[in-house]
């Protein structure tokens, strides 16, 4: 059987665990079910437990040993002189192998290599048959197990409950460990990029310029990867974006949560939210199709030089689509300051605008700011604008007027195309996402724990 | 003040079988009609004074046609059971209910001779004029000086720095919380303990001088000690401000107050002296709720 038949054949079996469960501890106690420890449905669970989880966790583990037990296999049966001594070359064979059985092969000209791929067709048929042997000798197991466990004052419901926690903690722990993953392989990424190019060269060069030559007597053969210019460049827009977002957004909440009248605020405060809804795509091409050529065409009345990818048209676009994380969470703290705060400010005869300025605000700030962080992290963070509007050339420079790159956009242009996985290049781009990582996760955290020390306060 | 309780339970026993008219009123003069209210309405040397009261939460009434005078140097308890309007009541003397969204006063009601409901009356200074304590303490996230010196600064009360220093420690002092506090007070005034808030609450309320000072239940929220505390307190400060204090404590209104004003589903049932209203209701809602049949 192959493995989605055999997925389908541990359902049903499962099924049928849970059908014979119930229907065997209604049998024990002849259809009284009060004698029971539990109701029926909970021995029907246990048993369905017994069967499915034990054929389940073998058809898991076998689908992750199954390719490299096979591989090496069928790689030691080779001739002696395909074998060679490198791992990367066992590699290539394997995928040889692989292409030749799905008929696509390239390779498959090799008398060798058609045999090796006869031969792994015959080992994968050989596992397969194994699996499905050990699937229904487990469920029968299990099943028999479980079987005889059932009793009358065997307490299903406490052990399925048990089992239930044991399912939501493994989902949970893999979301945790995709993180892991994920922080890890960045790191060990990087770990490579900081042996080709020094850390101190990296953190504080002046110089970007990531092209390596394919020849050495090429011009300019070593490239430079001093990340200085796309810090300055991510800081400059992202300043930019916040000097939009938070006066807009935060005036834009004190007026929703201090000045608008009720119907004012349910039809302004999701339409202001609709904002943050907006594929950053579209801001992008808004960002490079409207707001860049204007600027331009701007700069140039008044007689400035500006570049047709502007960190201004990037910042400012950037910023529209931030006022919305600011305004809804500044709106949310304002909102949560408690009345009698106003009430004592009003009762002492203040106006209302002095009333938020000298109390409200106060009182809400720390959550504000803590917005402000996340909306910031989010800043840094945003790609697809910059990518569109802010152009390619790493400027190190504090002219908004400028062309300026960034860490994201660097990030995609070094990805993007045919790479090579160990040249500097393509490792540089993992260095990079370590640092913007690091910084916005600490803007979260800091973000997070002022806002909960805030909501503390007032809860 | 126990006595007086004992006094008046005595005297309901007594007067269980002889039930006589509702609305006594023998020694009452009605010069005026101040609708169905028992009692003296009008005080001889009166400060504030409401006719014909009328307060809305949209269609909703919530006070109907109070006739109240409030006089000077005294404090005046509003009592009555639960959601009987004396918070909407108190809340019209300096227009907090302004601040309410549908809520709509009518009448007139007035301070020293001038109707604070006239379009052309300013609600700041007259907040300034009229200061209110609620039943939580509420300190504003700032210092304890900061939060004394709030008042005075936005009515610009004071010249300079020294004269906001002697303000800030006047008022303290005058609430009884400077001892307390005098080494503290760049610590925010959230941190002090309940009493000591309420009681900054109302040195905040003072520091800006006000006339008249209108207290929603001020020790709802405090222990018996904090309570005694701000009960001397209030005693003291008659002497300066007039007040008006709700509160859902008989023994505090007894302990505290020269007047009493019993609200009932709005309307405003009877008033008079404390002692008269406690020992010798003349209203039998007033009577009910005195002697504790329902509230
Ligand atoms: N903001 C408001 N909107 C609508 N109705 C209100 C509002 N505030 C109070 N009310 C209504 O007005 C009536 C009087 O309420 P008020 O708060 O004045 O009672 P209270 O005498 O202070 O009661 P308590 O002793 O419980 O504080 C109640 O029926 C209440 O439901
Ligand atoms: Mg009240």
């Amino acid at each position: 059987m192959d493995k989605p038949t055999l997925l389908l054949l541990i359902l049903v079996l499962t099924t049928a665990g849970y059908y014979f469960g119930r229907k065997r501890s209604l049998d024990i106690v002849s259809g009284k079910v009060q004698e029971l420890h539990s109701l029926p449905s909970y021995y029907g669970y246990y048993l369905a437990m017994w069967v499915g989880v034990p054929t389940l966790l073998l058809l898991l583990i076998w689908l992750g040993f199954e390719g490299a037990v096979l591989s090496r296999l069928v790689v030691a049966d080779l001739p002696g002189e395909l074998q060679g001594d490198s791992g990367e070359r066992a590699a290539l064979l394997i995928n040889e192998i692989r292409n030749t059985m799905a008929g696509a092969g390239s390779g498959s000209g090799d008398p060798s290599i058609q045999a090796a791929a006869n031969h792994y067709r015959h080992l994968q048929a050989v596992s397969d048959w194994l699996l499905s042997l050990g699937v229904i000798a487990l469920a029968a197991l299990g099943g028999w197990f479980g079987h005889r466990q059932i009793e009358v004052e065997q307490r299903a419901r406490n052990k399925v409950e048990k089992g239930t926690m044991v399912f939501l903690i493994a989902c949970s722990t893999i979301a945790i460990f995709t993180t892991v993953g994920i922080v890890l392989s960045v790191v060990f990424e990087s770990v490579l990029f900081f042996q080709k190019v020094p850390v101190t060269d990296f953190l504080f060069g002046l110089r970007w310029s990531p092209q390596m030559a394919i020849r050495a007597d090429q011009v300019g053969s070593s490239g430079a990867f001093g990340a200085v210019p796309l810090f300055t460049g991510t800081l400059l827009i992202s300043f930019i974006a916040m000097v939009v977002a938070v006066p807009i957004g935060l005036m834009s909440a004190i007026y929703l949560a201090e000045y608008a009248s009720p119907r004012v605020r349910t039809v302004a405060k999701p339409l202001l939210e609709i904002l943050a809804g907006v594929p950053t795509v579209v801001y992008g091409f808004f960002a490079a199709l409207t707001v860049a050529p204007y600027i331009r065409d701007l700069g140039q009345s008044l007689g400035l030089d500006v570049s047709s990818e502007s960190a201004l048209a990037a910042g400012l676009v950037m910023g529209v689509m931030i006022i919305p994380f600011v305004s809804s969470l500044s709106d949310d703290f304002i909102n949560a300051v408690p009345q009698s705060l106003r009430d004592g400010a009003y009762a002492l005869g203040a106006t209302q605008s002095e009333t938020i300025r000298q109390v409200i605000i106060p009182a809400a700030l720390p959550g504000i700011v803590g917005g402000i962080l996340l909306a910031v992290s989010r800043a840094i963070g945003e790609t697809m604008i910059v990518v569109m509007a802010a152009g390619l050339s790493a400027n190190l420079t504090a002219n908004p007027l400028a062309a300026v790159t960034t860490v994201t956009t660097q990030i995609v242009t070094l990805l993007v195309g045919d790479q090579e996985f160990d040249s500097p290049k393509t490792l540089a781009a993992f260095a990079l996402g370590l640092v913007l990582f690091l910084v916005t996760l600490m803007l979260n955290i800091a973000a997070l724990m002022i806002v909960r020390k805030y909501r503390e306060q007032y809860e | 003040m126990n006595s007086l309780l004992e006094l008046k339970t005595a005297m309901r026993d007594e007067r269980t079988e002889v039930k006589p008219a509702k609305r006594l009123g023998t020694n009452v003069s009605f010069d005026r009609d101040y609708g169905d209210t028992v009692g003296e309405v009008t005080a001889s040397n009166a400060r504030m004074v409401c006719r014909d009261v009328n307060v809305f939460y949209g269609p909703k009434q919530a006070i109907h046609g109070v006739n109240l005078d409030i006089g000077r140097n005294e404090v005046i308890a509003l009592i009555g059971p639960s959601g009987c309007g004396k918070s909407t009541f108190i809340r019209c003397l300096n227009r907090m209910n302004d601040t309410i969204v549908g809520c709509r006063v009518t009448g007139s009601i007035q301070l020293d001779g001038q109707d604070i409901y006239d379009p052309q009356m300013d609600v700041v200074p007259l907040r300034a004029q009229i200061g209110m304590v609620f039943q939580k303490p509420n300190p504003f996230p700032k210092s304890i000086y900061e939060n004394v010196a709030y008042g005075p600064r936005i009515h610009g009360l004071t010249q300079n720095k020294a004269e906001l220093e002697e303000v800030v420690e006047n008022s303290l002092r005058r609430a009884g919380l400077w001892d307390e506090v005098k080494d503290s007070l760049d610590q925010p005034g959230t941190s002090l303990s309940g009493g000591q808030q309420q009681r900054l609450c109302i040195a905040r309320t003072i520091a800006v001088n006000p006339e008249v000072i209108l207290m929603d239940e001020p020790c709802s929220a405090l222990d018996p000690i904090a309570t005694a505390r701000i009960e001397q307190l209030i005693d003291e400060l008659r002497m300066q401000f007039t007040i008006a204090i709700v509160t859902h404590s008989m023994q505090q209104a007894a302990r505290v107050s020269q007047r009493t004003a019993y609200f009932h589903l709005g309307k405003l049932i009877e008033v008079g002296e404390t002692a008269q209203v406690f020992t010798n209701p003349r209203h039998q809602l007033t009577e009910d709720y005195i002697t504790g049949r329902f509230g």
